[in-house]
């Protein structure tokens, strides 16, 4: 392996992560907050460390598999580990664990978050916190693949080991446009909901900041109280349809938008996602009818966004589902499991894996009834090959795997059963707030700080599709030529 | 990027982290000093005032006693130094209000002054006050109360921000420590990093070329070696290919 070509990229990873860094200390410095400095320094640090490679190491024409795999793991422990810089910087309740743990749930677009005051951080640092979501959100190298254009050359190779195979499928066309798909997406998304926010009566800077981690599916809010402190139907709203469009997958909307095509409202997939989410509202807001509001509308608003936040692994929050009854309970934690589809910026098992486990199911039974048939799973008419279905129903066991054993792990630490295997639901799919005490109105603050590593290992574990890092960490990986 | 360039923007980006990590560490340091300055110059001095008031409060109040025990020049020699006394403390604090707040504490400080001042200042030897305890406990006494609730408030107030000072004092130190912290964990990276350039595209190459120099002296093996940069190693290589050739071509001429 060419440790040299993968220090290269990673520093190219490092100098965007630097440039929002840079960012923020202007945000910070135009504010006269006290976040000035450490994200200036970080900045500094960060781009310093990003250009040293650029320096020595040419750029080279192609790279193998095995690299593009190193490069991408080290690009998201990189920019993690720099993440960490500003806050540990700045100081308050951040140490070495908390900022970590920080760093992590936002550049996996997780949103779970260790501040019990987050109105005390300045400015400055709260840009930074949403665009860790934003940079994380369509995933570190897809991001720098489609702004560098000098890593264009190894982006076949790169945008394979990012993008999911189940993500892949939707994308007709060659690495170079569908890099710019996403990003055209990505963009377009975020200043619709920012124009859209703004209009509804929020301050720009909250309306960027709250776009910046809708569309990237990740949940920090500026505020104490998530969405809940606006207490405004229209700003839940336009969450609500946004939190939706970010969990459908990019190539479907932009052939919609773009080319009219009308396969985003034949995909079986997004057909499931919208009917499963609705069908979530629905019976949430019967259950919490009476038993929580008085009011059917209440029920239905609340419902709605807290359904919407968690079946696209938002994480946003307009009540405390922490407090509702068992059923809806159970429907928060179905939604944090299942997610929302592939190729969006969605984290969780994701609706396109329910789907071809269904018509596995479906096929199983057929088979049953006559077993020499020749059956084939098809989803939007096109054959899902076996190993891909094999491959699904594996990373399903291996996902759920990973819940119980961390689950275990918190426990055994000392956190609650509730609060732990709804933290390590909501870690694992990038969904942000679980039940119990780490619910939506809660933090996860409290938690041993081995149980912080855990979860920031289940986060980017659930991030990177688990095998990547899993790959990534076996010393036959390292020996292997 | 030539060789020179490029050992000396390893050193450069090094010696950058350093000063920038000492900069803002002296920065800080320096802030930590004005906050201590600023808890003795503007938070202890009002509280020690408010200390010197409600200790001249209580010696007026023992001069309204000793007056109405009838004890005139005893109780108003005291009275009258205590009021002196209280007025200073009064005046420090009111030139020293450094906290938002703090002047409507001193404003009722002084309006309930003078309201009790009023009290002990009309004559009580030889009137109807003199050895009325019902007098003293609901009028004189109740006036000194109230006067020094006010003074133990405006106390309160310095106490309470002098402790959120000192506690901010607490994340000041530790920001002051951190960009050292990490200007040295980073520098340890950076070395490591540095050396690792340093063996890949100049040791490395040099042996390189040193192996292959000396297969060629022996064995009149080929000279060949790949150099990836653009810099001084690779014309190195390059003057040394040429001058093997030229000397493989001499020798198959003789």
């Amino acid at each position: 392996m060419r440790y040299n070509i993968v220090l290269r990229y990673v520093g190219i990873v490092l100098l965007l992560n630097a440039l929002f860094l840079f960012i923020s200390s202007i945000i910070s410095g135009i504010n006269g907050d006290q976040a000035f400095l450490p994200l200036l320094y970080s900045s500094i640090v960060v781009g310093l460390f990003g250009a040293f490679p650029l320096i020595f190491v040419s750029a080279s024409g192609s790279i193998k598999n095995k690299e593009g795999l190193c490069i991408v793991v080290a690009s998201w422990l990189a920019s993690c580990f720099a993440g960490t810089l500003p806050y540990i910087l700045w100081g308050g309740e951040f140490n070495f664990t908390n900022a970590w743990f920080e760093s992590v749930s936002g550049y996996t677009t997780t949103g779970s978050s260790i501040l019990t005051n987050i109105e005390i951080l300045p400015m400055g640092l709260l840009f930074w916190r949403a665009a860790t979501h934003w940079i994380g959100g369509i995933g570190i190298i897809i991001f720098v693949l489609a702004v560098v254009p000098s890593m264009r050359i190894s982006g076949m190779v790169l945008s394979h080991v990012e993008l999911s195979p189940i993500a892949r499928d939707n994308f007709q066309h060659n690495t170079r446009k569908t890099l710019r798909i996403l990003l055209r997406v990505y963009v377009g998304l975020t200043l619709l909901e920012t124009i859209s926010l703004f209009m509804c009566g929020m301050n720009i800077f909250d309306a960027i900041t709250h776009s910046f981690a809708t569309i990237a599916t990740g949940g920090f809010s500026t505020k104490n109280l998530s969405i809940a402190h606006y207490n405004s139907v229209p700003i839940e709203i336009v969450i609500i349809i946004f939190m939706l469009l970010s969990g459908i997958h990019f190539g479907l909307i932009f052939s919609t938008i773009f080319e009219g095509s009308k396969k985003i409202y034949k995909s079986i997939v997004v057909r499931y996602y919208i009917l499963a989410i609705v069908t979530g509202i629905v019976l949430t807001t019967f259950n919490l009818y009476k038993d929580q509001y008085k009011n059917l509308f209440n029920a239905l608003r609340y419902a709605a966004f807290q359904i919407t936040s968690i079946g696209t692994s938002t994480g946003f929050a307009n009540a405390d589902s922490s407090i509702w009854p068992a059923l809806a309970q159970i429907l928060v934690i179905f939604f944090a499991l299942q997610c929302a589809c592939a190729g969006s910026t969605s984290g969780g098992i994701k609706a396109d894996r329910f789907v071809m486990l269904w018509k596995a199911v479906i096929k199983q039974l057929k088979l049953l009834r006559h077993p020499n048939a020749v059956i084939s799973v098809r989803i939007d008419d096109k054959i899902i090959k076996s190993d891909i279905l094999a491959m699904g129903v594996l990373y399903l066991c291996v996902y759920l795997g990973l819940v119980f054993i961390a689950t275990i792990f918190l426990v055994a630490l000392g956190v609650d059963m509730l609060s732990s295997f709804s933290g390590v639901v909501a870690t694992t799919g990038n969904v942000g707030p679980g039940l119990g005490t780490v619910g939506s109105m809660s933090n996860f603050s409290h938690i041993p700080s081995l149980g912080k590593w855990i979860l920031t290992g289940t986060m980017l574990l659930g991030r990177l599709e688990i095998y990547g890092l899993v790959l990534f960490m076996l010393p036959q990986f390292w020996k292997t030529n | 990027m030539r060789l020179r360039l490029k050992i000396f923007s390893g050193f450069l980006i090094l010696t950058l982290m350093l000063i920038i990590a000492g900069a803002w560490t002296i920065y800080e340091l320096k802030n930590m000093g004005s906050s201590v300055q600023a808890i003795l110059d503007d938070n202890y001095k009002s509280i020690i005032a408010a200390k010197v008031m409600i200790e001249a409060l209580e010696r007026e109040d023992s001069g309204i006693l000793l007056l109405m025990l009838g004890q005139w020049s005893e109780g108003r020699e005291i009275i009258t130094a205590a009021d002196n006394s209280f007025k200073k403390g009064l005046e420090i604090a009111a030139n020293n209000i450094t906290i938002p707040g703090e002047q409507s504490y001193i404003e009722t400080i002084r309006s309930k002054y003078q309201i009790y001042k009023e009290i002990w200042e009309r004559p009580i030897v030889d009137t109807h006050k003199q050895g009325d305890l019902n007098w003293y406990l609901e009028i004189a006494h109740e006036s000194f109360l109230d006067v020094q609730s006010s003074v133990n408030e405006l106390m309160s107030y310095n106490d309470q921000f002098m402790f959120d000072t000192a506690s901010n004092l607490q994340n000041k130190a530790k920001r002051s420590l951190m960009p050292g912290v990490v200007a040295i964990i980073s520098a340890l990276v950076f070395t490591f990093l540095f050396n690792y350039f340093v063996n890949y595209y100049f040791v490395s190459p040099i042996v390189r070329i040193t192996k292959s120099i000396q297969r060629f002296s022996k064995d009149r093996v080929p000279f060949d070696v790949r150099i990836e940069t653009n810099d001084e190693i690779y014309d190195l290589a390059e003057s040394i290919n040429n001058l093997c050739l030229v000397t493989e071509s001499r020798a198959n001429k003789q």
